[in-house]
Order: structure tokens, then sequence, then C-alpha cells
């Protein structure tokens, strides 16, 4: 899969738990500065991440995530 | 028949004790265990993911067994309180890893159960401080209150804290207001209140031991 459809449809899935479009994608975006992601709905992200993409993210690996490129990188090196 | 107190490390072996400390203060004066009412998993099986956290080693975090300190009465555990100085070390936030690793570990189902229940927790959630010495999880079993054990446990993180990263300035506490044994300990051990947290959705009373939660800090 291309890397600019694995941004859309990650964006997808964010906009469905957070209820809202406002921030744009790219590749420094981090958590905090993401109105909403927060400690809680962080499970329900990488949990509707794993269902939508069929992969299994390791518990080292996304500990190791920095920001939005990271994931898109890791969510890439498993499909 | 005298006592004989030791503080150590603890280790991989102590997961079981660990799991009682974990539940025994999440209850907080209370009989509600939020990892269970929360997340919609019974008591009988809480034990069992807690020890499976704590046995992914995960550092900087109140699921990590190197954040405990353990208090022994002639080898056997009585006492233990959890501490880590947060993002030490460029680590993710403890709320990151706390998350990843309930997702990890919890059913997929408990997590959509969470999400269900996310806006009661609104008004509770306390940020911690970067690089400041975090206090969770502090227990003592009941035949050993009332002997000031939890304030060595606090000291000796402090302690520690302090020789592992001795630019330290700040140690936090967050307590649920109606444990009052609770604030008083932290109180006499140099911590002052910062803020309170308040929760206006009544809900809250079935999830956590009370809709108020107090920041408490101690200036190092």
């Amino acid at each position: 899969m291309e890397r600019n459809e694995i941004i859309e449809r990650v964006k997808n899935i964010l906009i469905s738990v957070l209820n809202h479009n406002r921030f744009e994608m790219k590749d420094e975006l981090s958590a905090p500065e993401v109105e909403g992601w927060d400690s809680l709905s962080h499970m329900a992200i990488i949990s509707a991440i794993e269902e939508h993409f069929k992969v299994t993210f390791k518990l080292k690996e996304l500990n190791k995530l920095k920001n939005m490129g990271t994931l898109i990188e890791l969510i890439q090196s498993k499909l | 028949m005298e006592e004989e107190y030791s503080i150590r490390k603890a280790t991989l072996n102590d997961t079981d004790f660990l799991a009682e400390v974990i539940i025994g203060a999440e209850k907080s004066n209370s009989e509600k265990i939020s990892l269970c009412t929360l997340f919609n998993i019974a008591s009988d099986k809480i034990k069992d993911l807690i020890i499976s956290m704590l046995n992914e080693e995960i550092e900087g975090c109140e699921f990590s067994i190197s954040s405990f300190l353990i208090l022994e009465n002639k080898g056997e555990p009585v006492a233990a309180v959890g501490g880590w100085v947060e993002e030490m070390n460029d680590e993710p936030p403890s709320s990151v890893l706390r998350s990843n690793l309930i997702g990890f570990t919890f059913p997929k189902e408990s997590i959509l159960t969470l999400r269900s229940k996310a806006t009661i927790l609104d008004g509770l959630k306390i940020g911690r401080e970067k690089l400041s010495l975090q206090i969770e999880y502090v227990y003592v079993r009941e035949a050993y209150r009332n002997k000031k054990l939890a304030d060595l446990l606090i000291q000796e993180h402090l302690k520690k804290a302090l020789t592992e990263y001795p630019l330290l300035k700040k140690a936090q506490v967050q307590v649920f207001k109606n444990n009052l044994n609770a604030i008083k300990l932290y109180e006499r051990n140099g911590f002052n209140i910062s803020k309170i947290f308040r929760s206006e959705n009544i809900e809250i009373f079935e999830h956590l031991p009370y809709n108020e939660k107090i920041l408490m800090e101690k200036i190092i």
C-alpha cells in the first residue's frame, strides 16, 4: 500500500475516534498536539488501526513511536 | 515478636505481591477497582491481567516492576510503594506507556467499553510533570498499618530518585480526596496540596472511589 493511502486511512481513523478533523496530517504531528488524543483515546486509536489494517503491533514497537511519521512507517513495515 | 524490616527493589519474583499492592491501592478507601469498573473486567480476572502487564518489564510507569520498592518483615513482603521519574531517559510519558500496556494486555472489548465511558473521567485527568518523581500505588498489608511503614518507603523513593537523577526538583502524588489517611501520610512527608480536580458527573461514583482528586507536590 502506498504511503499516502496509509496516511489517508489513518486520518479517517483519527476523525472517527476523536470526532473532529482539527489536525493536519504531517510526520511531525504528535499526540499532545491533537485535541482529544489522550491516554484513553490512544488505546482506541491503536486498536482501530490494528483492526483496519489487519496488523498487530508489539508493545515495544508502540513504546518507540514518537510521532505520526513513525506510526505510518510502522504500519507500512507490516503490510 | 521483634520485627525486622528491610527495603529492597521489586523483582520479577514479586509480581503476585505487586498485583495485591496495585489492587489494594486502587481501592483507595473504597471497594472499587477502577481497572475493573472502567474496563468491565471481573474482579477475579484483574490480578492475572496486572501480572501480565508487570511481566512485560516496561520501565517508567505505574505498571513497571522497576518502579516499586518493597518493605519486608523477616523476608515477607508487607508493604510497597511505586515511584519513577517521569519521562527520564527520553521515555514516552507514563500515560502512553500505561495505555499501551493496557491496550496490549486487556481484551479488545474492554477497550471499547472504556471509550464509551471516557467522558465520565473529564475533570479528573491530571498530567504528570516531566522529570518529576511520581509516587503511585502506596500499599501496606492490614496487619502492618499505623506503623509508618509507607513513610519509610516514600523517603527511600526520594533518596533513590535523587541518586539516579540529582537534578530532581519535585515529587508529585495524586490522591482521592476521600483518602484522608493517605493525605496525612503525604503531608507528613512534606507534600502540599497543589490543585484539586473534580468531576461533576455523578456516574463517577460507580467507577472510582471518589469524584475529587488532589495533586500534592513536594519541592526537593
